[in-house]
């Protein structure tokens, strides 16, 4: 029996505000429990929320980011549930009436190629605090600083066919989001939280099977992982003859395994409505369109143009849009006077090596365009440049040409330095020279690399080789 | 008078009002730091030590907050409402937290888990409720002012049965930030005074926007208004429907008697009619109730006030111990209610059908003030304050004594009740409806006839 | 229009409400009571859209995004029932890991 899997995905994304969605304590991690609260995130008899202008933006410019419907009118509703780190006993959400609805991410699917995801709403809510159970026996502690941080849910078709593919949809999500500003979006620090949806179906039907949710997933690979074992999972149910019952169930990613929660959760009725302490969220035409004027250039329309201004690779191009803070910094150098092809090289090698180990850019792009210049000069050898780069992102703004002239990395041009080292070499292997002049043409790499070894590198090859020539000729006549 | 005079003053007539069970926490002590705190104020502030009590679902750094319920028993709040605020920066001195239904679920201050409150003239009745103590301290002398929160009524129709003036103002006037919530769009902080005066110059200093309420209407606060010398031009309407012919006979006499007041001083009483005012009362007994059961779900003995643990001993024995044991029987049937029409399968036959019967309502009102009707003149209550015990055994008896208030809690319009007469000895009280916004002539107009009436006059 | 008991209890689980036993009967008979009579709005014909009755703003007016928040004349460990080391303490719920 062939399966085929539908997945949808549900991602929960931080907001980068300063501030709650709710109220005026700061967003910030990692500050001692329970200090960044006031009586609307702690939940005290008579406090009010008051929404997040900055909040409310963000998750537009998201919405837009992500080809929605932005709705000019959408009402915040109340979603009641009891639980320790929910301190009102309801979450100020969205329901039938969201910020946005309609969108859609194009994406390439590992098994399907370029190919578009449905987006089908997106609203704001406010986050819960953080349990810990294990930090004191038998207990379960409670933290609120957390709580109120705005959020942005975004849910998508079940338009995936694959845990791959949702892997790819994810990476391509985030990316936009990170392009425009909205989000954070990192899994490590929780301003990226990913529930999947998963079910499956006899190839060739249309009706859904019974989904399952899959939740505690702290990275995409885990997501990916999660999805292989629950579809896994399901196939084998279905092909023992036993039916997909509608479970949430959670990752290890210790065992690699899903497990249903264990409590059987009360029956989610949420009982959602209005939030009467919110009067509706109306945004006019106008706004809206200031605020899709301000999205900054995203992922797919960034790659398209530099592939074009810049004579890219399409895969180059792919490579360097990858992350915005790359792209960027891409821009930067070109902008300083470097040439674009030798630019992305750099940009994919050296750059971005330093980038994923240390999330910076040390060198500053005008730094980096003039390494390139002296390179193209002849100032340095490309092999030394990479040692100045080194040097340089050190220490913050030193000059290229003088930190690769303290390293001793200029390269000799001077025709009598030249010159010199080329007879030391053609007077030390008079068999080579002679082997040359019978016609053995292939030796001028060996005398190239003589030379340079003789100069400790300093030597630059560009020039060694028509003195060579010139040498190796002269005495041919005499 | 002087704080540290109003003070000693205050604190012998708390003292004295101790058998009314009105007040559930007062000191000497803060009292005097009240005093100290307006004596050492610069002159001229608008308040100048006038003690003002609050009802105990407003809260206060200095005094617990109780709501009247065992959950939140010896809960104080870390920071006080923004009209509490306003009163102290006005000079005003805050003299005690009153008794009230519990949560504000009731019209008799019979739910307190402290005891019910006695009214002033006759302690075998009930001053009204939810505000009863506040209406109480009022009534017998104790403060000139008070302040009780309304979310179907609970100022008008305890000021009424008091005998005292009682001002519900139009909804997002005064911020209800501080205001312990029960039903939030419907809840408005409102005012007790002695006179129309008292109240207008109260609900003065804490009527404005907040931001930090996102209910509150952008409009500068109320302004006293200034006196009128008569009603001339006013016009008046009297609906139909608030006048049953079953209503009370000494009720009925009273408003006979406004209405001949008005027309003597000049205006014109018109009949109109507010057809959906009818369905007021099962329509806000849909939605307080929806309203107030998310709003209470924050009780649950995890951050604040008293926590209970059954014998299970796990998360869920927390919230239902504590909840189930420190809530009274109306807080919880109201709880269940609230939470019944909310839920799946029927949200749409009783809230969303409530929603839609709460604009009726509110246009009927809308549309007889578009028909050049000024004000409304109703009857506050059908009755004069029941004994207590009368009607605390079927809850829908306890509602229906909010029939005439209800409607205006609906429409989020101002209205106050002032005392027109008595009847056998029990007050009674002529209730004023202006449109949205219109404080200022509701005030005025009571103003002139708080002149020329006299409350304690027996009607019959 | 008739509530059950189990109506009645699978609303007060909802609401995490304990019932006695003993508090059933009458519980019972006074929800019933309150239904049927808020429900003669049935009365009344439905026919118009619900928006929420908004007797406030009729649009929310947004908050700057900058740190004001509230301060607090007390800290939580004076209000919490149960505290230690930073936290609220309650009974450790059902098997969740940390997250």
């Amino acid at each position: 029996m062939a399966w085929e899997t539908v997945i949808g995905l549900e991602v929960h994304v931080q907001l980068r505000t300063r501030t709650k969605m709710f109220c005026g304590n700061r967003t910030t991690f990692g500050d001692p429990p329970n200090t960044n609260v006031c009586p609307v995130c702690l939940g005290l008899p008579g406090a009010l929320p008051v929404p997040n202008a900055e909040a409310i933006r963000l998750a537009v410019r998201g919405a837009l980011a992500l080809g929605c419907t932005v709705h000019e009118t959408s009402v915040f509703a109340r979603k009641n549930y009891f639980y320790p780190d929910l301190p009102k006993g309801y979450q100020i959400s969205q329901f039938d009436r969201p910020l946005a609805t309609g969108g859609s991410v194009s994406f390439d699917s590992p098994e399907r190629g370029r190919m578009q995801v449905g987006i089908t709403r997106l609203h704001v809510e406010e986050d819960a605090g953080k349990l810990l159970h294990d930090r004191f026996p038998g207990k379960t502690a409670v933290d609120l600083n957390r709580a109120g941080t705005p959020l942005a849910e975004i849910v998508s078709e079940p338009d995936l066919r694959s845990p791959a593919e949702a892997r790819a949809y994810l990476t391509t999500l985030r990316q936009i989001l990170v392009y425009a500003g909205v989000s954070e979006c990192s899994m490590e620090q929780g301003s990226l939280r990913v529930d999947a949806n998963l079910s499956i179906r006899p190839a060739g039907t249309s009706r859904l099977g019974t989904k399952t949710e899959v939740k505690n997933m702290n990275s995409f690979a885990n997501v990916e992982r999660a999805l292989e074992v629950e579809r896994a999972r399901q196939i084998a149910l279905v092909e023992s003859g036993r039916s997909v019952e509608q479970v949430t169930l959670l990752f290890n990613a210790g065992t690699g395994q899903v497990k249903p929660t264990r409590s059987k959760e009360e029956s989610h009725d949420y009982r959602y409505f209005p939030d009467p302490d919110l009067p509706p969220l109306v945004l006019t035409p106008a706004w809206i369109a200031e605020q899709r004027a301000a999205l900054p250039e995203l992922p797919e329309a960034k790659r398209a143009r530099l592939e074009a201004a810049h004579a890219l690779s399409a895969k180059d191009a792919r490579v360097i849009t990858a992350e915005v803070g790359l792209a960027h910094y891409f821009e930067s150098v070109v902008d300083a006077g470097a040439d674009p092809k030798t630019a992305a090289n750099w940009v994919m090698g050296e750059v971005m090596t330093t980038y994923n180990e240390s999330g910076s850019f040390p060198v500053p792009a005008a730094r980096l365009a003039e390494l390139i210049g002296l390179v193209r000069e002849g100032v340095v050898s490309h092999q030394a440049a990479k040692r100045v780069y080194s040097e340089l992102a050190q220490s913050s703004d030193q000059d290229p040409r003088t930190a690769a002239a303290r390293l001793g990395l200029v390269q000799v041009s001077d025709q009598g330095a030249l010159t010199g080292w080329v007879d030391e070499v053609l007077a030390a292997h008079p068999d080579e020279v002679a082997r040359f002049r019978d016609g053995e043409t292939k030796l001028m790499a060996f005398f190239v690399g003589q030379v340079m070894k003789r100069s400790k590198g300093k030597a630059d090859p560009k020039g060694v080789q028509p003195v060579l020539q010139e040498r190796l000729t002269v005495a041919a006549d005499r | 008078m002087s704080g540290a005079a109003t003070a000693r003053e205050t604190g012998a007539r708390l003292a004295k009002a101790q058998p009314l069970n009105a007040v559930l926490h007062w000191s000497q002590e803060l009292l005097d730091a009240e005093g100290a705190r307006v004596d050492a104020m610069p002159a001229g502030s608008s308040l100048a030590a006038m003690p003002v009590a609050l009802k105990d679902n407003i809260v206060t750094v200095e005094q617990p907050t109780t709501c009247g319920s065992r959950i939140l028993e010896g809960y104080v709040s870390p920071y006080n409402a923004t009209v509490v605020e306003r009163l102290r920066a006005a000079g005003a001195m805050i003299a005690a937290k009153t008794n009230l239904d519990e949560f504000a679920m009731g019209s008799s201050t019979e739910h307190s888990a402290f005891g019910r409150v006695k009214h002033p003239l006759d302690p075998s009745r009930v001053p009204g409720g939810s505000s009863g103590g506040s209406a109480a301290l009022v009534a017998a002398g104790v403060v000139p002012a008070a302040l009780g929160s309304e979310t179907g009524g609970s100022v008008r129709q305890p000021a009424s049965f008091c005998g005292v003036v009682g001002v519900k103002p139009s909804y997002g006037r005064v911020s209800r930030y501080g205001l312990v919530a029960f039903g939030s769009s419907l809840d408005c902080v409102s005012v007790f005074g002695r006179t129309v005066d008292d109240a207008a110059r109260v609900l003065s200093t804490i009527s404005g926007s907040d931001p930090l309420d996102a209910t509150t209407v952008d409009r500068a606060p109320m302004r006293v208004p200034k006196a009128l010398p008569d009603l001339r031009g006013l016009t008046v309407g009297v609906p139909k429907e608030y006048f049953p012919a079953d209503l009370d006979a000494g009720v009925s006499t009273a408003l006979r008697r406004t209405t001949e007041q008005i027309q003597g001083l000049g205006g014109e009483v018109r009949l109109v009619s507010l057809p959906n005012s009818a369905y007021a009362v099962p329509t806000y007994y849909i939605i307080a109730p929806a309203e107030a059961a998310a709003n209470l779900a924050r009780y649950d003995g995890v951050r604040y006030g008293k926590r209970r643990i059954g014998p299970e001993g796990d998360i869920r024995s927390l919230y239902r111990t504590t909840r189930g044991e420190g809530f009274g029987e109306e807080v919880r049937r109201r709880i269940l209610v609230g939470t019944y029409v909310l839920s799946a399968g029927y949200y749409d036959a009783y809230y969303k059908k409530a929603q839609q019967v709460r604009a009726l309502i509110a246009d009927d009102f809308r549309k007889v003030f578009d028909s050049g009707i000024d004000l409304l003149l109703t009857p506050t209550t059908p009755t004069p304050a029941f004994k207590a015990g009368e009607k605390t055994e079927d809850p829908v008896a306890m509602y229906l004594a909010d029939v005439f208030v209800c409607p205006m809690s609906l429409a989020g319009l101002p209205a106050m009740s002032l005392p027109v007469g008595r009847s056998e000895g029990l007050p009674i009280g002529a209730q004023l409806v202006a449109p949205h916004f219109g404080e200022e002539l509701l005030l005025a107009a009571a103003q002139v006839l708080e002149r020329t009436m006299d409350p304690l006059a027996e009607v019959r | 229009m008739n509530i059950g008991l189990d109506e009645v209890l699978h609303v007060a689980k909802l609401a995490e409400l304990a019932v006695q036993e003993s508090e059933f009967r009458r519980l019972v008979e006074q929800m019933n009571r309150i239904v049927n009579y808020v429900a003669t709005l049935d009365e009344v014909p439905g026919d118009r859209i619900a928006e929420p009755f908004l007797a406030g703003p009729q649009s929310v007016k947004l908050r700057e995004d900058v740190e004001a928040a509230v301060p607090l004349a007390r800290p939580p460990a004076a209000m919490a029932p149960e505290f230690a080391d930073g936290f609220f303490l309650v009974p450790r719920h059902g098997a969740m890991e940390d997250q």
